[in-house]
């Protein structure tokens, strides 16, 4: 497989899957290394990394920073897939109507993408979060609703590249149906740039949760890391354990997957394969 | 100072040289700390108040900046004994109805109008009637106000009311001048945006989300005073911030919630610091798990008892406040007037909690929990989310489960106003008295769809009826008797779940002289507060 | 581009831009109104006392009892005479509370983008030109990390720093209150005050710039133009100034232009943190307090900022490459 060979060759790409794939085995096995809740209180309150069989510290009500990172890789994983898929399919249906049908259509999609574009999206995500108070699918919601417009602009430019191909023509002349070329013979072919586009998604929806709970407004019963740098920011300076450790975890996870999107691009378009190092 | 509540009672000036106060600045003295004039008192205020005109916003940021611009009639000692501040004396009469103030005749307001009995009678029957709720329930009490001169003042009531001077301090009824606001909508009048009062310091600046200046005022009543030059309240929004603001010396003081509890601790060690708890005892705010009693199960006494003994308080008083306040014992603080040490609420005991939720029909699932209860948290800050995850895990252990519902200010008090919660915190000041601050929650009359009345929906006509009587009562021992039996009952029923006697720390530099004096603390007037060299 | 279409072209785009800021003034105002919670039970709420009455008072004088419909109206016609409401709350007109805070904003982002724009074009560039050395590698090593590190993180680990460690720089704030300053004292306090917050919201999107950079003029470097100067002998200088890095700058601006908005959503962190009197702090405790007017102001500010900034780098964009016709 080309492909594949192309993408090993990335160094950085095939470091970023194994830290992927580490952070994924920790999300599955969170229940066997950490049994319980994160929430309970198991220890002393700031206790320091190594205190008490506490590997990375406790928290200000004793619960043990660790299992919070274990059991929050798997909501933070979550809420970073849930609102790409959510985002793609409004990117994905959006931008191969305005690139496919074109005209007016595309005038009314790309002014309601520009519009989008526009309000600021922290903002906008902020108000959507605030207004459907804080819960899980709030939160999936407003980072869908404030990622979809470079998806949906991607995705018509491919779309408008594409429609005057010869193999679209040639379907479009056998008479198959509008919907089946768009999804059967031009979105393979757009699918790509889409790929390389939802890693980095992923990427920032696990940033974009960890500044909502940042600014306090994360789902309160569920353990993410971004409630845990909340949680440990006004306490920086007496526990900086307590931040310090799931923000590593964010960065490895938003680096790791910023490494594979460019493995990705760069296999997905060898043009440019073997001029990065 | 003890003044007999019954009979001829005469608090005039003369008291004030018994009074705490001026036995602080004897310590002082007694220390070779002789009152320094001069320097800028660089201070925090947070969260940035909407204006600075006492009576049309009455937040604590409000109040503790307004409070020195503005004066009330007169102020309260860490005991509540009133002491004179605009009024040099008053006189109650032997049937508890007359109140003759005699005010000082030196005293000018910051545009150089001399304040005179109109400008009082102004501010109590026509402003704050108008624009603040609190005190308009207390003043529709009286029946007639009137200036014999222009240095006395005479307000008459429809009935005994011993709690009433109590309404006077700054914080309650700060005195306006008529001449700015007479005529005009009080809230939109200019003097809103550029306060006028009578205190040692005068408005003078304020760049909105950064700082609020207060110069001296010249003019002040007090010959020599104020002493310093300036204050300035910072805006700053992030606790770290203040905090390092607070060591690098960037700001000399802070108050009431800038700093969160757990920096306290390293806060107190430090040799240039001074951490204060007290000044809070005019407002003693009680935080309570607030119930909605119209939500099942918890209507059910059995229910409420169960949740308040699964909960261990002195946990949360050291772990989550760092010793800042104390466990509640009842709904009355023991900084509040009347609070009855033998009534307390049952202790810390899960076992028991469960029995009672076994006695109450709430049997435990395949998965243990008996009953799923939703808690609104708290929007003010860390802590309280970290006290709605504590209770998350204490009752989890006698089986309730309770689902967190992060929310913010706005939608939070429109929740509670709305009756739309089942659990929450609630932190209510109880201003010195049980009539103005307790009886609000408790009494059926005061079921309304507005936040800080009896929203949870607690009715039980004895209580009511002897909240009446307290209120009614013209004597302090009439009154107690009926507090302590409705203290009593109310532990019985725990219609909301009383947590912490709420304080907050104080920390101020070493140079601050007299930063906290009175029974409202950091809300004083400041005139006699000087730093150090 | 012909001077002579200029004014056409930009009385299109103004028409343009203008029914994109009405249908955001719109949409604002229902989203905002969808909100639970109305500015008169939050003022209630925190007054520590309130009865019905008050409420009611409150509600007629915010115009909170007309109907929705009238509501809106009213704001619409007076955000077309550019009177953006008054902040009952803060008892002041929206535009004054708007105008206050706005300079501190445009400051910080201003900053902000300057040092991300100049650095991340330059490293980019650099990294293009050494590609597969190991300058090329610390330098996407770097702009990756501030890539993948939470905004409002980098500023915290900043203040420990500088501010908490080497107690260089002041952690929080515009300037030194009290110490009236004037003329050039006053500048570098400010600067001193602009550093860290600044280099926080900077170094995410210099990340960005960086690596956009590097990608585009290592794809345009590949293109034939490129290589028939280079064939024709024009020194690599002249190639990488005159050809490459001008080619490669258009995606750079066009994708500066769409993150215009980005960068004020990250200025309400970075002013959460620093202490920065913005109008991002302005409409985040604005949203707290339900201050509905503030909080429409300040997206119909930021939203007429994004679409005078995407104007400009199409302006640009004609400046930088005259072959794109700008229509």
């Amino acid at each position: 497989m080309a492909f594949l060979k192309s993408f090993a060759r990335n160094k950085g790409a095939v470091v970023g899957v194994v830290v992927l794939a580490l952070v994924f085995v920790v999300a599955a096995l969170a229940d066997v290394i950490f049994p319980g809740t994160p929430w309970d209180m198991v220890a002393a309150p700031f206790m320091p990394p190594g205190e008490m069989d506490m590997l990375l510290g406790s928290d200000s009500l004793g619960r043990d920073v660790a299992a919070g990172i274990a059991h929050g890789a798997r909501i933070s994983l979550l809420v970073g897939a849930v609102s790409t898929v959510v985002a793609l399919a409004l990117g994905v249906s959006l931008g191969a109507l305005a690139g496919y049908v074109g005209g007016v259509v595309d005038d009314l999609v790309m002014r309601f993408t520009e519009f989008f574009q526009t309000i600021p999206s922290f903002v906008l995500a902020i108000l959507l979060v605030a207004i459907f108070t804080p819960t899980i699918s709030s939160v999936v919601f407003a980072i869908a609703v404030v990622s979809w417009p470079p998806v949906a602009r991607v995705v018509r430019a491919e779309f408008l590249s594409l429609r005057s191909r010869e193999f679209v023509q040639a379907a479009e002349v056998l008479g198959k149906s509008r919907l089946s070329i768009v999804v059967g013979d031009i979105l393979p072919n757009a699918l790509s740039p889409i790929i390389v586009l939802s890693s980095l998604m992923v990427a920032n929806a696990i940033l974009l949760e960890s500044a909502l709970s940042f600014l306090g407004l994360g789902d309160p019963n569920l353990m993410t890391w971004g409630f845990l740098i909340g949680s440990g920011r006004s306490v920086i300076r007496l526990a900086w354990w307590m931040s310090v450790f799931p923000g590593v975890a964010i960065f490895l996870t938003v680096l790791a997957l910023n490494l594979v999107g460019e493995g990705l691009s760069d296999a997905l378009n060898p043009r440019l394969a073997g001029r990065r190092t | 100072m003890s003044i007999s509540r019954r009979g001829l009672m005469a608090a005039t000036a003369a008291a004030a040289g018994m009074g705490p106060t001026l036995m602080r600045v004897e310590d002082a003295l007694a220390q070779g700390i002789q009152p320094r004039r001069g320097g800028t008192l660089t201070t925090i205020l947070q969260p940035e108040p909407p204006v600075l005109q006492i009576g049309v916003n009455n937040q604590g940021p409000t109040l503790i900046a307004a409070g020195k611009i503005f004066q009330g009639l007169v102020k309260f000692s860490p005991t509540l004994e009133p002491l004179p501040e605009l009024a040099e004396s008053w006189t109650i009469s032997p049937d508890a109805l007359t109140y003759t103030f005699k005010l000082r005749n030196n005293v000018k307001f910051h545009d150089g109008t001399p304040m005179t009995a109109d400008d009082v009678i102004f501010s109590i029957m026509k402003f704050h009637m108008e624009v603040a709720p609190r005190a308009r329930a207390i003043f529709q009490r009286i029946d007639k106000a009137e200036a014999p001169d222009p240095h006395t003042v005479v307000l008459t009531l429809k009935a005994p009311f011993e709690p009433f001077l109590l309404m006077f301090d700054v914080t309650a009824c700060a005195i306006v001048p008529k001449h700015l606001f007479d005529g005009q909508d009080y809230r939109t009048a200019p003097a809103v945006q550029r306060p006028i009062g009578t205190g040692p310091f005068r408005f003078a600046e304020w760049q909105r989300g950064n700082f609020i200046r207060l110069e001296r005022f010249a003019d002040y009543w007090k010959p020599g005073q104020p002493y310093l030059d300036a204050i300035i309240y910072r805006i700053v929004p992030d606790s770290q911030s203040r905090r390092l603001a607070l060591e690098t010396g960037q700001v000399l003081m802070t108050a009431a919630g800038d700093i969160e509890p757990f920096d306290t601790p390293a806060l107190r060690a430090r040799p240039n610091l001074e951490v204060l708890t007290t000044g809070w005892e005019y407002f003693s705010p009680l935080s309570w798990i607030e119930t909605n009693h119209r939500v099942a199960p918890l209507g059910d006494v059995r229910v409420r008892q169960a949740i308040s003994r699964a909960i261990d308080r002195n946990f949360i008083a050291q772990r989550l406040w760092f010793n800042i306040g104390k466990p509640a014992t009842n709904p009355v603080a023991s900084t509040t007037k009347f609070h009855d040490p033998s009534a307390r609420i049952a202790g810390f005991d899960p076992r028991a909690a469960m029995q009672l939720l076994d006695a109450a029909g709430l049997r435990p699932n395949a998965q243990g929990v008996r009953a799923t209860i939703k808690h609104l948290v708290l929007p003010y800050g860390e802590v309280w989310t970290r006290l709605a995850e504590y209770l998350r895990q204490s009752l989890r252990q006698v089986g309730i489960q309770l689902e967190l519902e992060s929310t913010d200010a706005g939608s939070w008090a429109r929740r509670i106003g709305a009756w739309e919660y089942e659990t929450s915190i609630n932190f209510v000041y109880q201003f010195g008295d049980p009539t103005l601050g307790v009886e609000r929650t408790y009494v059926s009359s005061n079921i309304q769809r507005v936040t800080f009345t009896n929203t949870g929906g607690y009715s039980n006509p004895r209580v009511d009826q002897l909240f009446a009587a307290a209120r009614d009562g013209q004597t302090a021992e009439q009154r107690r008797v009926a507090f302590s039996e409705v203290q009593k009952i109310l532990v019985e029923e725990v219609p909301q779940i009383w947590l912490m006697e709420m304080a907050f720390p104080t920390i101020h530099d070493k140079r601050v002289q007299n930063a906290v004096r009175l029974g409202t603390g950091v809300h004083a007037s400041y005139d006699d507060v000087f730093l150090t060299a | 581009m012909d001077p002579a279409k200029l004014p056409g072209f930009l009385a299109q785009r103004l028409v343009k831009a203008a029914i994109v800021v009405l249908a955001i003034v719109v949409c604002n105002f229902f989203l905002i109104h969808a909100a639970p919670g109305d500015p008169a039970s939050v003022i209630a709420g925190q007054s520590g006392a309130a009865d019905e009455r008050f409420l009611q008072q409150l509600r007629t004088q915010f115009g909170l009892d007309q109907p929705l419909h009238v509501q809106l109206w009213i704001y619409v016609k007076g955000v077309l005479t550019l009177d953006l409401g008054f902040s009952h709350r803060q008892q002041m007109p929206v535009s004054t509370l708007i105008m206050d805070r706005l300079p501190a904003t445009l400051l910080l982002t201003g900053a902000a983008f300057a040092f991300a724009i100049t650095l991340g074009i330059t490293l980019g560039t650099l990294a293009a030109r050494r590609v597969g050395t190991w300058a090329d590698s610390v330098i996407t090593v770097l702009a990756l990390t501030f890539y993948a590190t939470p905004l409002f993180w980098v500023g915290l680990m900043l203040v420990l720093f500088f501010s908490v460690w080497l107690e260089w720089l002041p952690s929080f704030g515009m300037m030194s209150v009290g110490a009236n300053l004037a003329g050039l004292a006053l500048v570098l306090d400010v600067a001193k005050h602009l550093l860290l917050p600044a280099l926080t919201l900077g170094l995410f999107y210099m990340a960005v710039y960086a690596r956009l950079t590097r990608a585009t003029m290592l794809e345009v470097a590949d293109q034939d133009f490129v290589k028939t100067a280079r064939a024709k002998g024009v020194p690599e200088g002249q190639v990488v100034r005159r050809h490459v890095l001008r080619n490669a700058l258009l995606p750079v601006i066009t994708f500066a232009g769409i993150q215009a908005g980005q960068l004020i959503g990250g200025s309400i962190l970075v002013e959460t943190v620093f202490a920065w009197p913005g109008i991002g702090r302005l409409a985040f405790e604005a949203l707290l307090a339900r201050d509905y007017p503030v909080l429409m102001g300040v997206f119909f500010a930021t939203s007429v900022m994004v679409v005078l900034f995407n104007l400009l780098t199409d302006l640009l964009y004609a400046v930088v490459d005259p072959r794109v016709e700008v229509a």
